[in-house]
């Protein structure tokens, strides 16, 4: 018998996320990738950071920044606790 | 028509005047025809769809084409669209497979897909079949199914897919086999040759070499950017110095290139693109409509020519579509600059849409108008024929896509939703829908206003909330409450409510079968037929016949039996094309011709039935055909074959909630006593349960048969006097049970039982008096392998009947049939032990080129019982290999 699993990393709860793409992204791109923040990194790559509510909606952010032809270049899960930002850019 | 054939996903779209042919990709497209697949995989704008029409409109291979949309990700929709677009090339192709596709019984998928695939191996040439945009259908079955055709795929097609993001098909297996061709974004973007070709000359700039580097190192041969970047410059002065702006910039290149394009048109251009952009496909009319402005269609054509990512998608410039890439950036343009506008956009479309008749594309804009009134309104418009062309999936999308909150106010809606969970296996939504509905049929009720648009629908609702709990209560199992809820149906629903009326018919009509009320199940199954007649549900109609018939078989009465079947197959095949169940038909007659011994007859009605293939067949005939195979070995002496075939049916067992009467291992045990395995049919006895001392009910009387049959054979080898009094009791007990219910059939096997144990106990007056009542009863229905099959000591009893005058003609007949079987194996073999009839047949296919595993196919045995024949028949023979077995057979003319 499986037992639950004790910690709270379900996928099914909302989680943090960051997607990082190639090339800039104006921020009036904000309300397509519902609402996620836009952070333009000096390498010229495009940070989105954010709320997501499940698996399902992760996918479907990917799959928009897939139909743009855009580069991905990571997706990444922030723990909880963990600040967005790195310190220094405060 | 819910959702029509739209010609304009058939299209291939033709490749512009000038482009650059991309001689490397097509030469590598064309050297894997022989392989199975080709697949183009990259991100937007690499130019795949381009790529592909250019080869296609440039090779000589027809070619049948299929852009998909999000909408195909029903499997029902998606196959209809193949076939449409197989049709474009091979008029005709696949008919019986959309028959089948839109029955009210639906094959499985499997079962549609050989179909499918046996019908493209009747298109004349070699072809491709493209599936275009394949990323946008994101459904486990589309996945499959086309795995499946792959896996099949008949040499002559060859498949072509564009997509987004790869197939979840197992492409390492095809790469292994050599059967994929691959073309990657590696391959796809543009060589600074092409690019130069491409601003040059296509888009007739005249740049310099070093711009064009530029050009190609800050898109990295990205077409689409390319592209844009084209059009930019055309309304440049100084070329040069968007070249410097535009590669020192670092944004996404569509956001830079869009910004600058859209700065350059004139309002009412940059309006129109804008808010047209959120059209799937684009028309003039439609265009007007959405833009509340007129010359859309000038519009559209000034676009085309310049080059504006705009996609014909017809021949009369009727329909475009917007690239998607280009669309979907001038979507995120429409919602910051005209945020209001959104909503309104979509409301305009929807009305176009509804107007026009394309109520699919009407309730999308609706959805995303967010006007889920006038969405819910479209949805129970649509309901009816949607129900009708079986797009379960399809509706239940709809039906998750409104609020639950307006659903629970529309009762049509609700008890749709409730039907769609029901069809699609989820019990547990379904009656909180069907409370939903029911609430608005209280007139006390005080819980708002409900809305109703098909009036026609709601005066059925009644019936129709007590008809899926009828169908709930089967499911459970609770026959009481089954018959409950389908005499409610009677009560409520109208007399000409012929779906609802029909179908609680059935369910009356099944519950009085299980509890062994044949003659009242008769009734029911024959008024639900002939409502289902005249709602034009053929196939369910068929479906009927085989239970009205093997309700007349329990009952004793053949020929009206083979009437059934006979007005069955006449109702299949009387339309265009053939319908499920006909080949059903041919296994019911199979089964009677085999009681009236003519053995001939039976097996060319099972061949029958397996040509007319699954297609044909509803889910219950691979069972019924192997137990009728099974019946036909073992009067030919084939006992082993019988019980293969019998084994091979097991599995194939399809529950459609008529009562299993004849189950599997009661059947083997029959054979297995034939072949005096007394060790393993007391085993069965054991383990079902079955002793003498057991309640007695029609659903147990076939096994408490043969548990009698097992007794006797015991009885005869171990001569226990007590044993013998125990089964004459128990046939004594099973007799009057049979009686009382009306059940001819097993009456006269009863009798016929009591007669031969009788017998055997040398009380021949007694058994004289049973086979009497027997024959009596027998007669008139021409039973004769009822008789034979019980061989020799039936043979001995007939023979004292005959001496004694009891029903002369018949006996005389039914000896004949004995004498009969004796005469099936050629007399003059001049061998010591002469081939059985089934072994003669083992020999001729030896002398075929058939190999081992072919012949047992053929026979539809065991490899193992192949063997067992063939050492019998080298042993007879006196040989010991195949070609001195026919040798020594062409010698004895056996051959």
């Amino acid at each position: 018998m499986n037992t639950p699993p004790a910690s709270t990393d379900d996928h099914h709860e909302p989680g943090h996320y960051e997607i990082r793409i190639k090339g800039y992204l104006d921020n009036r791109w904000t309300e397509w990738f519902d609402g996620l923040t836009i952070t333009l990194e000096d390498n010229g790559e495009t940070r989105l950071t954010g709320t997501v509510v499940d698996q399902a909606a992760l996918h479907g952010l990917l799959k928009k920044v897939r139909d743009l032809g855009m580069e991905l270049l990571s997706v990444n899960r922030i723990e909880s606790g963990q600040p967005d930002f790195p310190d220094d850019k405060f | 028509m819910i959702s029509p054939i739209l010609a304009t996903k058939l299209y291939i779209p033709p490749p512009r005047n000038k482009v650059v042919i991309r001689r490397r990709l097509i030469d590598r497209l064309i050297e894997g025809l022989p392989g199975k697949l080709s697949l183009i995989s990259a991100p937007a704008g690499f130019g795949k769809t381009t790529l592909v029409s250019e080869w296609v409109t440039d090779g000589n291979r027809p070619t049948a084409w299929l852009s998909l949309d999000e909408g195909d990700n029903d499997l029902t929709r998606f196959l209809t669209y193949c076939i449409a677009a197989l049709q474009t090339i091979s008029p005709n192709t696949g008919e019986g497979v959309l028959v089948a596709l839109q029955s009210s019984q639906p094959p499985p998928t499997e079962v549609i897909l050989t179909a499918f695939l046996n019908e493209i191996v009747t298109v004349p040439d070699d072809f491709l079949l493209v599936l275009d945009d394949y990323h946008l259908t994101d459904a486990r079955p589309i996945d499959e199914a086309l795995t499946f055709l792959l896996e099949h795929l008949p040499p002559r097609m060859h498949l072509v897919i564009t997509t987004r993001e790869d197939p979840n098909i197992p492409l390492s297996r095809l790469r292994s086999g050599r059967q994929l061709t691959e073309l990657r974004v590696s391959d796809l973007r543009f060589t600074p040759g092409e690019a130069s070709d491409f601003l040059n000359q296509v888009m007739g700039l005249n740049l310099s070499a070093e711009d064009v580097d530029t050009l190609e190192a800050r898109t990295e041969g990205w077409i689409a950017g390319l592209q844009l970047a084209a059009i930019s410059m055309h309304n440049h002065q100084d070329i040069t110095a968007f070249i410097q702006a535009f590669a020192g910039d670092n944004h996404y290149i569509v956001d830079y290139l869009i910004e600058e394009v859209l700065e350059r048109q004139p309002g009412s251009v940059r309006d129109f693109l804008l808010q047209t952009a959120i059209l799937d496909r684009l028309n003039g009319s439609l265009c007007d409509a959405v833009t509340g402005q007129q010359e859309g269609n000038a519009r559209l054509e000034a676009l085309n020519r310049g080059n504006f990512f705009l996609i014909p998608l017809d021949n009369q410039r009727h329909w475009y579509r917007y690239h998607h890439l280009f669309a979907e950036v001038l979507r995120m343009h429409l919602m910051t600059e005209q945020p209001d506008q959104v909503a309104a956009l979509h409301r305009r479309a929807s009305a176009w849409y509804e107007q026009n008749d394309l109520v699919a594309d009407a309730i999308r804009h609706a959805l995303s108008a967010k006007d889920f009134e006038r969405a819910a309104r479209l949805v129970e418009m649509a309901l009816p024929g949607l129900r009708r062309n079986r797009q379960e999936a399809t509706m239940l999308g709809w039906l998750q896509a409104l609020p639950d909150e307006l659903v629970r106010y529309r009762p049509i809606l609700s008890i749709h939703y409730a039907g769609a969970l029901l069809q699609s296996g989820k019990l547990e939504g379904v009656e909180a829908r069907l409370w939903d509905a029911e609430r608005w049929l209280q007139p006390q009720a005080d819980i708002g206003e409900m809305v109703v648009i098909d009036e026609e629908e709601f005066r059925g609702l009644a019936g129709s909330i007590a008809m899926y709990r009828a169908a709930i209560a089967l499911i459970s199992g609770n026959l009481s409450d089954t018959m409950k809820h389908a005499r409610q149906v009677l009560d409520l629903a109208p007399e000409d409510d012929h779906l609802r009326r029909g179908a609680a018919a059935a369910f009356i009509g099944l519950v009085n079968w299980r509890y062994g009320e044949l003659e009242t199940a008769h009734q029911s199954y024959v008024e639900c037929m002939a409502k289902l007649q005249r709602i034009g549900f053929i196939s369910d109609a068929i479906g009927c016949s085989i239970a009205l018939a093997d309700l007349r078989i329990a009952q004793g009465r053949l020929r009206e039996a083979m009437r059934t079947y006979e007005r069955g197959l006449q109702l299949a095949t009387q339309g265009a094309s053939l319908l499920r169940g006909a080949a059903d038909m041919h296994v019911g007659k199979s089964q009677l011709h085999y009681e009236h011994d003519d053995l001939n007859a039976a097996t060319q009605h099972l061949l029958r039935s397996k040509e007319l293939g699954d297609l044909a067949s509803l889910p219950q005939n691979p069972y019924r055909w192997c137990v009728a195979m099974a019946r036909i070995r073992e009067a030919q002496g084939d006992l082993d074959s019988a019980l293969d075939l019998l084994h091979e049916a097991e599995p194939l067992y399809a529950s459609d909630f008529s009562p299993n009467v004849r189950p599997i291992p009661a059947l083997k045990t029959r054979v297995w006593v034939a072949q005096e395995r007394l060790g393993e049919a007391l085993g069965w006895a054991r383990e079902q349960g079955l002793s003498i001392k057991n309640d007695l009910s029609y659903l147990r009387e076939f096994e408490h048969i043969t548990l009698a049959r097992v007794l006797l054979a015991q009885y005869k080898r171990e001569r226990n006097g007590h044993s013998i009094l125990d089964a004459l009791g128990f046939l004594e007990r099973l007799l009057k049970a049979a009686e009382e219910g009306g059940r001819t059939g097993s009456v006269i096997e009863i009798l016929i039982l009591l007669a031969l144990a009788h017998q055997i106990q040398g009380d021949i007056p007694a058994a004289l008096k049973a086979l009497e009542r027997a024959l009596t009863l027998a007669e008139p229905e021409g039973y004769v392998r009822m008789f034979v099959d019980e061989g020799s000591p039936m043979a001995s009893l007939l023979e004292k009947a005959m001496k004694h005058r009891i029903a002369p003609n018949y006996v005389r007949q039914l000896l004949a049939a004995f004498g009969k079987v004796e005469d099936g194996t050629p007399g003059d073999q001049s061998l010591i032990e002469p081939l059985s009839e089934r072994e003669l047949e083992v020999l001729r296919l030896l002398g075929t080129d058939l190999d081992g595993p072919d012949i047992a196919r053929q026979l539809i045995v065991s490899l193992n019982t192949l063997r067992t024949h063939t050492k019998n028949i080298y042993t007879k023979l006196g040989v010991n290999n195949r070609r001195a077995a026919v040798r020594r057979a062409e010698e004895l003319g056996l051959l």
